[in-house]
């Protein structure tokens, strides 16, 4: 590659770089993780960039996010192997998101409910589609672009996502 | 809330992403029932908390730097060493450059020779695919499963559709190289027939109707929409492989 394309390159995608961050940030839920997921993710788009049309209707800002947004489920799954290293399975998260009933997780956990801590706790796929729409602005068809799911799906991910942040803000106000 | 279906509805509504005559009908909606309007203000209020108390990140400098080293790095150690052109150099470069003015007369006829090169390119895949193993990476006829599958093989997502309905049911999916490039392989069954479709986002602007090709008893389809360059490689019959091909074309545009 040469300077100018590298050149190039750094013009369309560095200015996305806080918005790649703060998604990382949510992602691994730890400052010093997000970096090195950003870091990889910027190479991985260095490498695919000639692949990327910006005229193809997708924003160099979604492409890249989509990039972070999988480095990100790469580095979970090497590094926690936690639940969602394996495929998402829709029904089971989507399971454990209602099933989470805010009065059971309040008794168990005395603590104080705050909205970040219920964000926190959200299940990834749930995390990230609040992210990306309430942080970085994207719009459902972008969601579904980056997380590589049907519109329907982003649509009621959002809203079970929601769902949940409000009855922590309510218990939150109500105590 | 009584209207559980309606959740959904109502936060695309106030996302901004809900069709013109859909937010018509939900704002008469919610003009009149009380419990709906008390969710809508949940919401907003929820949004509001959000914005207030969840922040967005910047970049620290530190990492800005990293990112700038790293790339230079990767970028320097992939490229072809460059001569400097000083000196004697110069009358050596300018015969090249009249040399290319020359040569640019034969670039149509490169083009064709390289789309041949890409044809031979699918059909080896094509026919490495038939050997036993290699048919599918994610072996599902579900295009829900297959579609995702890519998701982080690669850096475009591809359209999946089942023709099952009409004969042609999806089979699975795998990554296959071609073209220089890590491409996806979608795999449908006709009969005993198999056929395989490649994909890959599109350099240049859609072509009309597929161009087809015969080699070695197989037929390769091939042709351009506005997103992805297409092949279809199969040893069905043309008149079958032209089917699938307009269903395949019909799907992208709807899906449009």
């Amino acid at each position: 590659m040469d300077a100018s394309a590298l050149a190039r390159f750094e013009a369309v995608v560095l200015p996305h770089l806080d918005a790649a961050y703060t998604l990382a940030r949510y992602l691994t839920r730890n400052a010093h993780d997000a970096e090195d997921v950003v870091q990889d993710a910027c190479l991985r788009a260095l490498k695919y960039f000639e692949g990327f049309r910006g005229d193809a209707g997708t924003s160099a800002r979604a492409w890249l996010l989509a990039i972070v947004r999988n480095t990100a489920h790469t580095w979970r799954g090497r590094h926690r192997g936690d639940a969602l290293a394996t495929e998402f399975d829709e029904a089971q998260h989507s399971d454990a998101v209602a099933d989470d009933n805010p009065e059971g997780v309040l008794l168990q956990k005395a603590a104080k409910e705050t909205l970040d801590r219920a964000l926190e706790r959200l299940a990834p796929e749930f995390r990230e589609v609040i992210v990306l729409r309430e942080l970085e602005g994207l719009s459902y068809k972008e969601i579904s672009d980056v997380a590589g799911v049907p519109v329907g799906t982003v649509m009621s991910r959002l809203s079970r996502a929601r769902a949940r942040l409000q009855d922590a803000l309510r218990k939150e106000e109500g105590s | 809330m009584t209207h559980p279906g309606f959740e959904a509805q109502l936060d695309a509504y106030l996302d901004g992403e809900l069709a013109a005559v859909d937010a018509g009908e939900l704002e008469a909606h919610l003009a009149q029932c009380a419990e709906c309007a008390r969710f809508r203000d949940g919401r907003l209020a929820l949004r509001a908390a959000i914005k207030a108390r969840i922040p967005a990140f910047q970049a620290p400098d530190t990492l800005r730097q990293r990112v700038r080293a790293s790339l230079r790095t990767a970028a320097s150690s992939s490229a072809p060493r460059r001569i400097s052109l000083a000196g004697w150099w110069r009358p050596l470069a300018m015969a090249a450059s009249l040399a290319v003015v020359a040569i640019g007369s034969w670039n149509l006829a490169l083009q064709r020779a390289a789309g041949s090169a890409l044809a031979d390119d699918v059909l080896a895949s094509h026919i490495r695919s038939l050997m036993p193993g290699h048919l599918t990476d994610v072996l599902s006829s579900d295009q829900h499963t297959v579609k995702p599958w890519f998701n982080g093989r690669l850096d475009y997502s591809p359209p999946v559709y089942d023709f099952a309905a009409r004969g042609y049911p999806l089979l699975g999916g795998r990554l296959d190289y071609v073209d220089g490039r890590a491409v996806a392989a979608l795999t449908y069954g006709r009969r005993q027939h198999l056929i395989n479709v490649f994909l890959w986002p599109a350099a240049r602007g859609p072509s009309a109707a597929p161009k087809t090709r015969d080699r070695q008893g197989y037929h390769l389809l091939h042709w351009t929409t506005a997103d992805y360059t297409y092949w279809v490689v199969s040893d069905l019959g043309l008149a079958e492989l032209h089917d699938f091909a307009q269903m395949l074309q019909q799907a992208d545009s709807l899906a449009r």
